[in-house]
C-alpha cells in the first residue's frame, strides 16, 4: 500500500483557480426563476418574438418536469436554484481586440494562464466571461472562407434564418429537465457555421469562466458543420471557489452534415461546489464523423453524457471520456451512441480515477434500431481506485433491435497495484513519482488525443499535486 | 371490482375458505402471522411499473392479468396419475438421491435415500416441515433470504405459498447424487406460489435441480417461486432451475443465495419455455473465501420474453463471484439481462466478474443488456463484459465447407455457444436434458 501522504498528495483537489476578480456586472436579474426573469433576459438581449415564445414554453416544460431520480444527488439543487442569478451581463459591448478588454478581466485570464499562444497562434478565441462573450476574434482568412464563429446572441441577430432552422432541433426543450431550463434562460455560448468543404487546420476555442457568485451559467452552443467540412472546437471551463453552490447547465447542439468531420473537446475544471448538468448531442449524417472528447476534472456533481445520433449510412461516432473524482466529488459521466442507419459505427472509451471520497460513475447507452444493419459498436470503461473510501460505478445500457449488429462492452476496475509501485520504486523512483507515472499511464490513451497545451496542463496538474506529497 | 379487492378475496380463499385453508388450520401460528404481515406488505406495495429501473423492460401489468388469475388449488394427486409430460421428463433423469414431485403447487410425493435420512438429511414438503416444527423453517422462511419486503411478488408469495421444498443437510454430510424437484402445472389461468428453502450446514454438500414443466396454455398462467439457499461455512451447494413451461406460462422467481465463509454456492438458471420469464437472483457473499458461480442460459423464440435481474453483493472481504449468462434469441423473442456487482465498503480483496453474451438470430429479436458495477472498496478486481452479435460467419463457413447444410451448421454454432454455460456445471443428466431441449427448439426454428 502507498503511504497516506502519497495518497493525500495524489489528488488534483487543490483548486488553483480559486480567486475572485472584482468586477461589477452591468445588469443582473434577481435570484430565482419565473416568467418575469425569462422576459427580462429576452428583452435585454433584444430578441425576436419567436425566441421569447420558445423561452416561455421551455420554462413551462421545465416547471412541469420532475427532478431526475437517477444519477447524482440533486436533493439540494432546488435550494441552490432558488438562490441562483439566472442572468448577469458584465459589459454592454462586444470587444473586438484584446487591448480593449478591461484590465481586471484581462488579469483573470492571465492568472488562469490562458496560454499566450492561444491568443496569437490559435485562430478564433471566444472567451466567455460570466454570461456573455466579451472577447471574440476570428482570423481573417477564416472570415474569407465564410466561417461563422460568433457569440450565440450574435448568431441569432446576424444569421436569423440559419439559426432558426437549426436551433432546438438536435436537443428540443422537452428532452430533459435541464435542457428545458437552458432553453428558457440560455445566455452566452457560441454559434459556429463551417461552410461545405471548408477545412480548418487550427481549432476554434472558447474559454470561459463563471465569476459572479451564485451565477448560473446557461451557455448554449449551436454548431453546423457543412458537407465535407472539417473542424475542431475546444471549450474549457474554470470557476473560482465560492462557499455557496453554483450551477451550470449547458446545451450543445451539433449538426454534422454529410461526409463532414467534427471534433468537440471539453475540459471541465469547475470548482468543487458547482453542479454541472449538461446536454451535448450531435446529429451525424451520412458518411460523417463526430468525436466528443470529454474531460471532467472539477465540479461537485457532473451529469453529462455526450451523444452521437448516427442518422446517415456509414456515420461514425466516437466518445472519449476521462473523469477524475476527488474528495466529495461525483462525476456521473459517459456517452450515448444511437445507431439509426445501416453500417454506422461507434466507439466509447471511458477512463476514470476516484480518489478520497470521490465517486466516478460511467453511465452510457448503446442503442441499435431495427434497420441499422451491420452497425458496430464497442464500449470500454476502465476505472482506477486510489483509496479505500473511493467509489466507482458502471451503468451501461445496451439495447439492440437489429440482428446484424455487433456490440461489445467491457469494463474493468482496479487499484494502483503494489507490484507496479514496487517495480517502479526498485528502479529508483520515489513513491509519489511512481504513483504519478502509473496514473499518467492510465489516462494516456485519452491525454494523447488532446491538443498539446491541454495534454500538458492535464499532466502538469497531476505532477504538481504529486510533488508536494513526498516527506 | 378493483384488483386489490379481487386479491383480497383470493387470499381469503387461499388462507380462509378453500381446501388450502382447511389445511391451514393445522399450520403453526407464526406462519399464519407471517402470511398476514406479508399480505399487508403486498397491499402496500405498488405493482412494479416500467418507470422503475429494475422493471424498465418488463411491463408486468401488461404481461400478467393478475386480477383474472385463479389461485391453483386442488387436493393431492396420486403418483400413478402423473401427467405424461412430467413422467417423460422424470424418466430422463439420472439416478437421484431424492425427489419431490409437485403438481399445481401441491407436493404429491417425497422420496429420499434411506441412508441419507439416517444421517439426518431432511427432504420434505415445506408445509409439512413447518407443521413438524423444524426450527430452521421458522427462523429462515421468508426472513433473511426472500422476505416479503423484497418486492410486490416476494410479498405475494410469502402470503400465498401453497407448498414447496424444505431440504436440510447436516454438518459434514455429503450428498453426492442430485436431489430433484419435478413440478407440473396443469390448469390454465391459475396462479401457483411455491417456496424452496435449502440449508446446507457446515462442510456439507448437495446439488438440487428444480424443474418446472407444463402443457401449452391459451391464457396467462402464473408460477411464482421464492428460492432461499443457505450455505454455511465450507459447504458446497449447487442449485439448478430448469424452466420448461409451455406457451402462456408466466414464470416469476425470486432467488437469493447466502454464502458464508469458505462455502460455495453456485446457481444455473435455464430458461427455455413459457411466454414470460423473469428471474431476480441475488447472491450475497457473506464470509471471506465464499464463492458463487452464477450461470444462466436462455433461448427464446416466437414471442418469448426473458428478463434476468441479477446482483452480486460482496459484503465480506476476499470473496469471489463469477457470472456468465448467455442467450440466443430467435423469432420476435426479447432477452433482457440486467446485472450488478456491488462491492460494499470494506469488501477488500473482492474478485467479481460478470459476462453477458447474446446471439440474435432473427430480424425481430431484441436484446438488452445492462451490466452494472458499484464499487465502494479499492482493493478489488472487477470486470464485466457484454456482447450482442450474430452467428459467427467464419464458424458457419467452416462447418458448411465440411458438408453441413446451413441450418445444420447454424444449429451447431448455437449449441456450441450455449453449451459453454452447461460445460461449467456438469451436473448429472442436466447437460443432456438441456441439450436435448435446445435441439428440440432448434428443430422448430
Amino acid at each position: 500500500m502507498p503511504s497516506n501522504e502519497v495518497i493525500q498528495g495524489l489528488g488534483l483537489d487543490d483548486y488553483k483557480f480559486g480567486f475572485v476578480t472584482d468586477s461589477e456586472p452591468v445588469f443582473k436579474t434577481r435570484p430565482g426563476l419565473d416568467e418575469e426573469v425569462v422576459r427580462q433576459i429576452s428583452a435585454r438581449k433584444d430578441e425576436p418574438e419567436w425566441m421569447l415564445k420558445r423561452r416561455l414554453k421551455a420554462l413551462r416544460i421545465y416547471q412541469a418536469k420532475p427532478m431526475p431520480q437517477w444519477g447524482g444527488d440533486l436533493s439540494e439543487l432546488e435550494e441552490t436554484l432558488s438562490r441562483t442569478y439566472f442572468y448577469s451581463k458584465p459589459q454592454e459591448q462586444m470587444e473586438r481586440s484584446w487591448d480593449d478588454v478591461p484590465e481586471n478581466i484581462k488579469q483573470t485570464f492571465e492568472r488562469l494562464g490562458i496560454p499566450e499562444a492561444e491568443r496569437k497562434i490559435l485562430a478564433g478565441v471566444g472567451a466567455q466571461y460570466d454570461s456573455e462573450m466579451v472577447y471574440h476574434s476570428l482570423k481573417e482568412e477564416w472570415e474569407s472562407k465564410g466561417v461563422i464563429f460568433d457569440s450565440i446572441e450574435d448568431g441569432l441577430k446576424n444569421h436569423p434564418e440559419l439559426f432558426r432552422k437549426h436551433f432546438g432541433t438536435v436537443i428540443p426543450a422537452a428532452d430533459n429537465k435541464f435542457a428545458a431550463l437552458n432553453s428558457a434562460v440560455w445566455s452566452g455560448g457560441s454559434f459556429v457555421y463551417i461552410p461545405p468543404g471548408v477545412q480548418l487546420e487550427t481549432p476554434l476555442q472558447a474559454y470561459f469562466r463563471v465569476n459572479q457568485e451564485r451565477l448560473g451559467q446557461f451557455e448554449r452552443t449551436l454548431i453546423i458543420a457543412g458537407e465535407g467540412s472539417r473542424a475542431h472546437y475546444i471549450e474549457g471551463c474554470t470557476a473560482p471557489v465560492y462557499s455557496t453552490d453554483s450551477f451550470h447547465s449547458g446545451v450543445i447542439e451539433i449538426v454534422v452534415n454529410r461526409d463532414a468531420y467534427f471534433r468537440y473537446t471539453t475540459i471541465q475544471n469547475w470548482s468543487n461546489n458547482m453542479y454541472n448538468l449538461v446536454t451535448q448531442r450531435a446529429l451525424v449524417q451520412q458518411g460523417a464523423h463526430m468525436e466528443w472528447l470529454d474531460g471532467n476534472l472539477g465540479s461537485k456533481l457532473t451529469m453529462k453524457y455526450p451523444s452521437c445520433y448516427l442518422m446517415g449510412e456509414g456515420a461514425h461516432g466516437e466518445i472519449l471520456s476521462i473523469a477524475y473524482a476527488g474528495d466529495g466529488q461525483h462525476q456521473d459521466t459517459g456517452g450515448k451512441v444511437i445507431h439509426v442507419a445501416p453500417r454506422t459505427t461507434s466507439s466509447i472509451v471511458s477512463k476514470s480515477i476516484s480518489k478520497g471520497t470521490g465517486r466516478a460513475s460511467y453511465r452510457g447507452l448503446c442503442k441499435v434500431y431495427d434497420g441499422a444493419s451491420n452497425a458496430r459498436s464497442n464500449v470500454e470503461c476502465d476505472a482506477l481506485l486510489i483509496n479505500e473510501t473511493s467509489r466507482t460505478d458502471t451503468f451501461p445500457y445496451i439495447e439492440i433491435d437489429e440482428k446484424s449488429a455487433t456490440v461489445g462492452h467491457e469494463a474493468t476496475v482496479s487499484k494502483v497495484g503494489d507490484e507496479q509501485l514496487f517495480y517502479l520504486m526498485s528502479r529508483g523512483m520515489d513513491e509519489a513519482e511512481a504513483m504519478a507515472l502509473i496514473v499518467r499511464g492510465f489516462i494516456e490513451p485519452i491525454a494523447k488525443e488532446l491538443p498539446l497545451e491541454y495534454a500538458v496542463e492535464l499532466n502538469r496538474l497531476i505532477e504538481l499535486e504529486m510533488e508536494g506529497s513526498v516527506g | 371490482m378493483t384488483q386489490t379487492a379481487v386479491m383480497r378475496e383470493d387470499v381469503r380463499r387461499a388462507i380462509g375458505r378453500t381446501a388450502v385453508l382447511e389445511e391451514g388450520a393445522a399450520d403453526p401460528g407464526w406462519l399464519n402471522a407471517r402470511r398476514e404481515e406479508a399480505w399487508d406488505i403486498y397491499e402496500a406495495t405498488p405493482l412494479p411499473s416500467t418507470r422503475s429501473e429494475e422493471w424498465r423492460y418488463t411491463d408486468v401489468a401488461r404481461l400478467l392479468p393478475l386480477d383474472e388469475l385463479e389461485p391453483a388449488a386442488g387436493g393431492p394427486a396420486r403418483v400413478a396419475a402423473l401427467p405424461e409430460g412430467l413422467r417423460r421428463a422424470m424418466a430422463q433423469d439420472r439416478e437421484s438421491a431424492g425427489r419431490i414431485v409437485d403438481v399445481d403447487g401441491r407436493v404429491v410425493s417425497v422420496e429420499l435415500d434411506e441412508a441419507l435420512a439416517a444421517q439426518g438429511v431432511v427432504l420434505s414438503s415445506l408445509r409439512e416441515a413447518a407443521r413438524a416444527g423444524m426450527p430452521e423453517v421458522e427462523s429462515l422462511l421468508a426472513t433473511e433470504a426472500v422476505p416479503a419486503s423484497d418486492g410486490k411478488f416476494a410479498a405475494l408469495n410469502a402470503a400465498l405459498w401453497s407448498d414447496g421444498v424444505f431440504l436440510y443437510v447436516p454438518r459434514g454430510v455429503r450428498v453426492d447424487r442430485t436431489i430433484r424437484l419435478s413440478r407440473w402445472i396443469s390448469r390454465p389461468g391459475t396462479a401457483t406460489f411455491t417456496r424452496i428453502l435449502i440449508v446446507a450446514e457446515e462442510l456439507s454438500r448437495l446439488s438440487f435441480v428444480d424443474e418446472i414443466l407444463s402443457p401449452d396454455f391459451s391464457s396467462a398462467t402464473l408460477v411464482n417461486t421464492a428460492v432461499e439457499l443457505f450455505s454455511r461455512g465450507g459447504a458446497q451447494v449447487q442449485y439448478v432451475s430448469l424452466q420448461r413451461m409451455g406457451e402462456g406460462g408466466v414464470y416469476l422467481a425470486n432467488q437469493r443465495t447466502l454464502a458464508e465463509r469458505d462455502s460455495t454456492l453456485d446457481t444455473l438458471n435455464v430458461a427455455l419455455g413459457g411466454s414470460v420469464g423473469r428471474v431476480d437472483l441475488n447472491a450475497r457473499l457473506l464470509g471471506p473465501g465464499a464463492n458463487s458461480d452464477m450461470l444462466g442460459l436462455y433461448f427464446g423464440d416466437s414471442n418469448q420474453h426473458f428478463d434476468f435481474n441479477t446482483s452480486q453483493d460482496h459484503v465480506a472481504p476476499n470473496a469471489h463471484s463469477d457470472l456468465l449468462y448467455k442467450g440466443a434469441l430467435d423469432g420476435a423473442a426479447r432477452g433482457i439481462f440486467r446485472g450488478i456487482i456491488r462491492v460494499h465498503d470494506g469488501a477488500q480483496g473482492t474478485d467479481a466478474y460478470q459476462t453477458n453474451r447474446n446471439l440474435i438470430l432473427s430480424d425481430e429479436a431484441i436484446s438488452t443488456s445492462l451490466p452494472n458495477l458499484e464499487i465502494e472498496a479499492d482493493d478489488v478486481r472487477c470486470s464485466h463484459g457484454a456482447t450482442v452479435g450474430q452467428l459467427d460467419a467464419e464458424a458457419l463457413f467452416y462447418l458448411m465447407s465440411r458438408g453441413l447444410r446451413r441450418e445444420q451448421a447454424e444449429r451447431l454454432v448455437v449449441l456450441g455457444f450455449l453449451g459453454e454455460v452447461l460445460s461449467k456445471l456438469p451436473l448429472g443428466g442436466v447437460v443432456e436434458k438441456v441439450t436435448q431441449a435446445i435441439e428440440a427448439k432448434l428443430r422448430y426454428v
